[in-house]
């Protein structure tokens, strides 16, 4: 019974595309708190930080990211919970 | 004495005048400057939208201060942003240990090619997603 689905399963793995890290891919892509825009693309609508496997940032630049996100949401640039969001 | 790269943020409340704005500006550069500071740029941002609520308020001016100065001008910084009334949040990040100006006034000569130049190439990358001039 459950040797089919596991052959399904593992067919429909092959069309997960890699994902490459953005801020390898462009050198001049920086993570920076005071470009919150750019953050906004790796938070939940929740506010929370997305994880690696999500967005395919590399380790080095996932650590880099974390501390940009969490900069800008103490200076207000970015929200820490949609709770407490404007709007 | 020996100076530190640092990056001063801090966000005026939206209430004050551009006079008034200026006036703290001058206050907290003067206060890097008699420490024995050099400031490399200020940049002061349009009045923005907060993410969140900061004294009531729903929008601020931020404003970035690049400069260079030993560690006793942060200690000076620091006590008058908390005194400042019209300072609603601020932070000091250091940038680096080191602070050679001429390096780092590069940054800013430079940017303006640079950044058309990674604008262009993003265009065509992704069409722009970036937000970047807000």
């Amino acid at each position: 019974m459950q040797r089919p689905q596991q052959n399904r399963y593992k067919r429909r793995r092959i069309y997960v595309r890699r994902k490459v890290c953005r801020f390898c891919a462009d050198k001049s892509l920086v993570a920076d708190y005071k470009q919150p825009e750019l953050l906004k693309g790796f938070i939940t609508e929740r506010g929370k930080i997305l994880p690696r496997r999500v967005t395919g940032t590399c380790a080095k630049h996932q650590r880099r990211l974390t501390n940009a996100i969490k900069k800008a949401r103490i200076m207000a640039l970015l929200p820490f919970t949609s709770g407490h969001a404007i709007e | 004495m020996k100076l530190r790269h640092y990056e001063a943020m801090f966000l005026l409340h939206p209430d004050l005048s551009t006079e008034d704005r200026e006036s703290a500006v001058e206050k907290f550069s003067n206060i890097i400057k008699n420490d024995g500071g050099q400031i490399v740029n200020i940049d002061q941002w349009p009045l923005r939208k907060l993410a969140y609520k900061v004294q009531k308020q729903t929008q601020g001016y931020y404003i970035v201060m690049d400069f260079g100065a030993p560690g006793s001008a942060i200690e000076e910084l620091t006590r008058n942003f908390r005194l400042d009334e019209g300072v609603m949040k601020f932070m000091t990040s250091k940038l680096n240990d080191e602070f050679d100006p001429v390096e780092a006034a590069k940054k800013y000569t430079q940017k303006p090619s640079e950044e058309s130049a990674g604008e262009a190439e993003k265009e065509t990358q992704e069409a722009g997603s970036e937000g970047k001039e807000e």
